[in-house]
């Protein structure tokens, strides 16, 4: 072999006479041979020709000469691609070729034969310069059937295997240019293939492009499944198995946390990016196509009013009073807290606690761990329709018209005035410290959870609204919007309004870095729509419509809404375009709240029936 | 405005006006690192260029002279970015002109023309079953029937989506 490369590497300096007269030498000693027995000077040709290209078998003294022909073309890599000696994928084709010749060879006169057989060897025996020279000559005589010829046959010839030669890095980049499928396909292809279109590296930019966010190239995103994964975590914890870090923290981990999961805690036992996408995919898919199992829950004696899941508990509160937890998993109900006096509309809940609103006026916060009632706040005058929490704050919205700002640890509450009408959804902005709230009145409004003043008010819906969700999305995620929403009318009056008591209002910093906005809000309404507000212009920017009666509920992650609806329906809509990708029947009542997860959903009814719709099957 | 001179590994020359010639990162470091000798008419050997490659290059940049690439580090828009429609038609050349135009760009330190160059191979593969794959690039398949069936059931999850 060693012989061999030296002969490679042979470039375009004076050496090369030394080597040409070798190969003439031993042409013209196989060409004498070949006058006398043609058919084995023939099969000699072929065997050596073959050879050429296949650079596993032992050499003869003879072929090691004949191989002095390959002059190298390439400085890179010292060989050319086609008689690179590791390249061994590409050689079937011209082993065809050489058949072929062989055959074509046989029909002409041995004469013609041994002219034919000369001009190779010479041609043969040139070295790069003198090979380009022969072939220039040669093509200022061929007419053009024989250059469309030359230029059949070397579309044919040209063709390099990129992925399994090019330097690593760059096939790498390469596939990661590739969607998941051309790079499933890319692994089926050879052996160096499937290693390199396997490797962790392209997959974890796959999973980086995909994952809890929208592909700029392909327009498909992939569900953190951080419930999935959590849930894997505590089962395989205790086995001592330990998975990857994919999506830890639950709340809000992005993109950016993949970056550390190679490093750091070594008792981590990594999974492939391959599988972690490919896991996730599969769920997408299901949630695309509408693939799902469900599961029931049933015990309570009357309608449903309110429900929150996550990887574990399902909570839900009904008009019978009480609110009953629910293994996410198995359907079984584990507790069923009791101490409202009448229907429990609303809850919140999280590691320890669980907040409730209900009917008869009262706020209640619970450890559901042990099934106490441990606080109880009085205040409102009529029921309380909606509770959510941060910190150290309970909010709560009422058919008494107002906001109570509850501050936990120094046991103080503050009223927000302004609705006109029943408060019945509200929503804190953790990032920028703000509540907004949705009402009976047909308004929405923004209001500073540090100076307790009414920031905004949005118009635009015709009926109650229900629920409110402030949004943050990042900037590059193309929302569409419809034309020609805003009405001018509208926007005037609410400035009439801002203006009329301008001492009541706050203003916004936007420019406060301490305080991050939320860029849009989600809106449902018995007015049958689910709108879309920009924040910052206080405007509507899309109307879905789809439901045929009043939505009572929507809840919506990075990708998609699900809505419920007086029609019996639950639908999910995709966030981005807004339009609706899937409409689920199977409740016999008004769907009177949702909730969403990365695979799955949930939905009540006015019947007391609690459905977990699961995208999570393979 | 002062030209350099750009010589190919099989000895050829070429002049090249100093801004085109500084689309590569290469040249311009090595400009730079010469700056304070006479700036005008200095030589520099490309030895891992052949001159039919090296023209091609010195092609492209000349056309994109006054191009502005997006930033380098802004991996998300070079990534999404479609191939220029002029790169396109330069770089429909048969594969072993393409292979060398992709290993000069590395060389040379070319972003643009490496990324373009790789985005036209992705696009050669897009789309394609492995059996067509290993057709345009003349790859025997070596995998026995067995694996190879255990391959495809591993990937069959990406095929309809």
């Amino acid at each position: 072999m060693d012989l061999r490369k030296s002969c490679h590497v042979q470039k375009f300096d004076g050496k090369d006479t030394k080597h040409r007269t070798l190969i003439t030498a031993a042409n013209s000693k196989s060409n004498s041979k070949a006058n006398s027995v043609e058919p084995e000077q023939l099969i000699i040709e072929e065997e050596l020709s073959s050879n050429d290209d296949d650079n596993v078998r032992q050499l003869t003294p003879q072929e090691k000469v004949q191989d002095t022909k390959l002059i190298p073309s390439d400085n890179y890599h010292k060989y050319c691609y086609r008689h690179n000696p590791d390249v061994q994928t590409n050689k079937a084709s011209d082993f065809n070729k050489m058949n072929e010749i062989q055959l074509n060879l046989e029909r002409i006169p041995s004469k013609d034969q041994n002219m034919i057989n000369s001009i190779w060897s010479n041609f043969g025996s040139a070295n790069s310069f003198q090979r380009n020279l022969i072939l220039q000559g040669l093509l200022t005589q061929c007419c053009f059937p024989q250059l469309s010829f030359i230029s059949q046959e070397i579309s044919s010839l040209i063709r390099i295997d990129f992925i399994s030669t090019l330097p690593v890095e760059i096939s790498s980049k390469i596939l990661c240019y590739l969607d998941c499928a051309s790079l499933c396909n890319a692994a089926q292809v050879s052996k160096k293939w499937q290693k390199l279109a396997d490797d962790d590296r392209v997959w974890h930019h796959m999973c980086e492009q995909h994952i809890d966010r929208k592909c700029p190239n392909c327009g498909w995103g992939l569900p953190l499944l951080s419930m999935k994964r959590a849930r894997e975590f505590t089962v395989e914890t205790n086995k001592q198995t330990k998975r990857r870090k994919l999506s830890s923290s639950s709340s809000g981990s992005s993109s950016g946390s993949f970056g550390s999961s190679s490093s750091g805690k070594p008792e981590f036992k990594t999974r492939p990016w391959k599988t972690v996408y490919s896991e996730r995919f599969k769920v997408e898919r299901n949630w695309r196509k509408g693939i799902f199992k469900t599961r029931e829950f049933k015990g309570h004696k009357d309608g449903i009013l309110c429900l929150k899941y996550d990887h574990k508990y399902l909570f839900t509160g009904s008009y019978d009073t009480t609110i009953k937890m629910w293994d996410i998993n198995t359907g079984e109900c584990l507790k069923t807290l009791e101490s409202h006096q009448k229907g429990v509309k609303s809850l919140v809940f999280d590691e320890q606690k669980l907040i409730t609103g209900s009917f008869d006026s009262t706020i209640k916060v619970w450890n559901y761990h042990s099934g106490e009632c441990i606080s109880t706040y009085r205040g409102h005058t009529d029921s309380v329709l909606s509770v959510d929490f941060y910190k150290k704050f309970i909010v709560s919205g009422s058919a008494d018209r107002t906001l109570k700002i509850w501050n936990v640890e120094n046991r103080t509450c503050y009223a927000l005035r302004g609705h006109l009408d029943n408060v019945n959804s509200v929503k804190i902005h953790s990032k920028s410290l703000t509540v907004f709230s949705g009402s009976d009145d047909c308004t929405i409004r923004m209001w500073d959870l540090k100076t307790n003043k009414c920031l905004k008010i949005f118009k635009g819906h015709i009926a109650e609204v229900q629920k409110v969700i402030p949004l943050n999305l990042p900037e590059d995620y193309e929302l569409s919007q419809d034309i020609n929403e805003g009405d001018e009318e509208e926007e005037e009056e609410g400035e009439d309004e801002l203006s009329e008591d301008a001492s009541e209002f706050g203003t916004i910093d936007y420019n406060d870095s301490t305080r991050e906005y939320p860029t849009y809000l989600l809106t449902a309404s018995l007015d049958n729509t689910i709108k879309l507000w920009n924040v910052k212009t206080g405007k509507c920017i899309r109307t879905q419509f789809g439901h045929v009666e009043g939505i009572w509920d929507i809840s919506c992650d990075n990708f998609r809404i699900v809505s419920g609806a007086h029609d019996r329906f639950t639908k999910i809509w995709d966030l981005q375009t807004g339009k609706c990708m899937n409409t689920f029947s199977g409740h016999n009542s008004p769907v009177t709240c949702v909730g969403i997860g990365d695979s799955s959903f949930a939905s009540g009814c006015d019947t007391g029936l609690v459905r977990l719709t699961n995208f999570d099957i393979m | 405005m002062s030209e350099i001179t750009l010589t190919s590994s099989d000895n050829e020359s070429f002049k090249v006006e100093k801004k085109i010639a500084e689309r590569s990162i290469l040249i311009k470091n090595m400009i730079g690192d010469l700056a304070g000798d006479d700036d005008d008419g200095f030589e520099i050997p490309i030895p891992n260029v052949r001159s039919t490659v090296l023209k091609k290059v010195i092609e492209w940049a000349t056309h994109h002279k006054d191009t502005s690439f997006p930033d380098d580090e802004d991996e998300d828009s070079r990534k999404s970015a479609p191939v220029d429609e002029w790169d396109k038609e330069f770089l429909k050349v048969d594969q072993e002109m393409l292979y060398e135009i992709i290993l000069a760009a590395n060389y040379l330190n070319i972003r643009p023309l490496l990324d373009a160059g790789c985005k036209v191979v992705a696009e050669m593969i897009r789309g394609k079953s492995p059996e067509e794959i290993r057709r345009t690039f003349n790859i025997v398949n070596d995998f026995s029937p067995e694996e190879e069936e255990a391959i495809k059931r591993e990937n069959e999850w990406a095929e309809d989506r």
